[in-house]
């Protein structure tokens, strides 16, 4: 139970980064996060078969999110 | 009641494509131009309405906005509009390579260093500033959409006919 | 609900869950599943695979996806995955190695197949095909929120699996920071040919004993339990994206997931094993009926001048016992403007689950729960691998990969009675993975 009480404080304390208004870039400064090989998902295929071998390997499955950076448009 | 009202305010501006009236309004920031087609600077365009779009080759979305753009400076050219694409790649060669892919029949100019940009306090990419005929910023967007273009050109000619 | 008991055999408590077989049966929930965040308009976008997966002397496995995308407008988007699998060769059955050969009855009941002395047992009626079908929308729900559902559907000979899914992601601070909540739910049923056996039941072998086949079919079908059973599976992920700088981001995730219904490997045994260490006799294993899960993902990717350095870490852990640590690191050079490589590399190692036993001792009370599916022991892997991609005039890339992947399985603190000591009851399991892609 406290190994779970601090496991989620550990979680709560990074998702602080919400408020880190410091952190980042201008909108013009993502040329290089722009980039495709800079996408979270930008080996998207690669990606899913590994995640399916290693499910069926090991007893670890999942942990990704695709979800953020890249360009910030629109 | 009054909270009712409020938040169905909230819950139409949340849903608005982006097109943000400046509650106090801002004075276009000056900047120098080095363009041909172009006066020396952006406060010599008063008297005519400027649409200022910031864009970048890595931009996917400034693919879209081109054309409509072209489109839009042929139009009401005569009626005195102007559009001026403000380039923010570091690398000039980046912005030459999206141009001959993604033809521009309106005046480009360059903002490496992302000057005019912080001047313009950017939120997004592309944005874009539609600027009147005495010198003031009545409309701002963040991104483009297709669906927005015809709302816009509705700005525009509200400012043309002023 | 947790069913806990106390093993005579090890004093521990023990909990219940499920972990699916081999490469046969797959639910991949959450991940692939996932919200797309970009495509071009106008244009289908197709990414095409093939993989050969090959043990030596195991499981071999070749996988074909064929997946598209395309932007409907203003970021509205679609994806769309067709996988197809076929799967031959034998996996570890859970029963220990002897001085002297075996004889094993194959899971259908129909057929026998004898293990070498010395050797690990392995199982080898696995040929399996398998489709699986994805779809998924992603689009803009407000001013900075993109919402995306999809649906999976997993298909092989003797296993369904469904799965619905639903995410949204904000942005923040001029989109510096993303955060994410997203939701799975899946169904899965299996139904193996020779029906599901009841759990700790022994493994009838025909000696000879029987009178004639139907007798045999008798003894059989006592060890079977009725009808299709299923599992049910909840999947929770909260995740941030932040950039940190012009060639920086980082992502942190937090993954909660429970499973309810029948998680215990239908082809998986257990030796009973006396104090010599001899077999005398197997048993079916039983796993826990529900499992809770919850991982901590951190990635960083980082533009290089030429290139891109991706790591992570992942630490899960869940009510089974079983924790694990990952390192997953992948180093892309461009070469030039249209190629690159990228040679990657993985390390994984996890801790056994609380009912993971090699082996049962002859005369020991019955655990409740109790599995010596090795892929639930104690286990370092690692995998070396490198890609080539390159990209040609007309846009399209082609990408060709190959990598390394062994696994270790450790003793997780058993003793090894008599004939045991001198056998090895942990092998490696050494595989090649190599890929080519297509994507236009």
């Amino acid at each position: 139970m406290l190994k779970k009480v601090r496991l989620m404080l550990a979680f709560l304390i990074s998702t602080q980064l919400v408020g880190c208004a410091n952190l980042g870039v201008q909108p013009w400064e993502r040329d290089l996060l722009a980039k495709e090989e800079m996408a979270l998902d930008s080996e998207g295929i690669d990606l899913g078969l590994d995640d399916h071998i290693y499910f069926s390997k090991e007893a670890t499955s999942g942990g990704r999110a695709f979800a953020g950076g890249g360009c910030g448009c629109n | 009641m009054r909270q009712l009202r409020l938040s169905t305010l909230f819950f139409i501006i949340s849903f608005s494509p982006l097109s943000l009236s400046f509650a106090q309004e801002m004075s276009a920031p000056d900047f120098a131009i080095t363009n041909d087609q172009l006066p020396d600077k952006l406060s010599a365009l008063t008297g005519q309405v400027v649409y200022l779009d910031f864009w970048a080759s890595w931009c996917k979305p400034c693919r879209k906005s081109f054309p409509w753009m072209n489109q839009m400076q042929q139009k009401y050219a005569g009626q005195g509009l102007q559009i001026i694409a403000i380039n923010l790649d570091t690398e000039e060669a980046l912005a030459k390579a999206f141009l001959e892919i993604v033809p521009a029949d309106i005046p480009i100019i360059h903002d490496p260093a992302g000057k005019i940009a912080s001047d313009y306090q950017l939120l997004g990419m592309p944005s874009s500033y539609l600027i009147d005929k005495k010198g003031t910023i009545r409309f701002a967007h963040k991104g483009f959409f297709t669906r927005t273009e015809a709302l816009y050109e509705q700005e525009l000619v509200l400012l043309l006919n002023e | 609900m947790q069913l806990t008991s106390k093993s005579n055999v090890t004093g521990k408590t023990k909990k219940v869950t499920n972990v699916n077989s081999a490469l046969a049966a797959a639910t991949c929930v959450l991940l692939g599943t996932t919200p797309v965040v970009q495509a071009d308009e106008a244009v289908w976008e197709m990414d095409t695979a093939l993989l050969y997966y090959g043990e030596t002397d195991r499981i071999t496995a070749v996988e074909g996806v064929f997946s598209a995308k395309k932007d409907f407008g203003d970021e509205h988007i679609f994806s769309g995955k067709i996988i197809l699998d076929a799967l031959t060769g034998a996996s570890a059955s859970g029963a220990v190695s002897q001085p002297s050969a075996q004889t094993y009855t194959r899971p259908s009941g129909k057929g026998q197949y004898v293990i070498d002395a010395g050797e690990i047992p392995l199982d080898d009626t696995f040929r399996d095909t398998r489709v699986q079908l994805e779809a998924q929308w992603t689009q803009p729900l407000w001013d900075d929120m993109r919402g995306s559902a999809g649906v999976h559907l997993s298909k092989e000979y003797d296993y369904l699996s469904i799965a619905v899914n639903g995410s949204l992601a904000k942005d923040f601070n001029q989109k510096n920071t993303t955060v994410s909540a997203g939701l799975s739910l899946a169904f899965d049923t299996i139904d193996p040919e020779g029906g599901l056996p009841v759990a700790f039941s022994e493994m009838v072998i025909d000696q000879g004993q029987f009178a004639n086949e139907q007798a045999y079919q008798a003894a059989f079908d006592a060890t079977r339990q009725t009808g299709t059973d299923d599992k049910s599976i909840v999947d929770l992920m909260f995740g941030v994206t932040q950039i940190i700088n012009r060639r920086m981001l980082m992502q942190f995730n937090y993954g909660y997931s429970t499973s309810d219904g029948y998680h215990t490997d239908p082809f998986k045994v257990l030796s009973v094993v006396n104090d010599q260490g001899l077999t005398q006799s197997l048993v079916h294993e039983g796993r826990p009926t529900e499992r809770t899960r919850q991982s901590f993902y951190w990635q960083t990717k980082y533009a290089l001048d030429s290139g891109v350095a991706d790591i992570s870490y992942r630490y899960a852990t869940d009510d089974w016992d079983i924790n694990s640590h990952t390192i997953d690191s992948r180093l892309r050079f461009n070469l030039s403007g249209n190629t690159y490589i990228q040679p990657h590399f993985r390390y994984y190692q996890q801790g056994a689950a609380e009912f993971y036993q090699p082996f049962l001792l002859e005369g020991s009370t019955l655990p409740a729960f109790a599995s010596a599916d090795y892929r639930l022991g104690e286990m370092t892997a690692y995998t070396l691998g490198l890609k080539y991609g390159m990209k040609m005039p007309s846009g399209n890339e082609w990408a060709f990969r190959l990598e390394y992947y062994q696994q270790d399985p450790k003793n997780a603190g058993f003793d090894e009675p008599g004939a045991l000591q001198q056998l090895d009851l942990y092998p490696s399991v050494k595989a090649v993975i190599a890929q080519v892609s297509y994507s236009f």
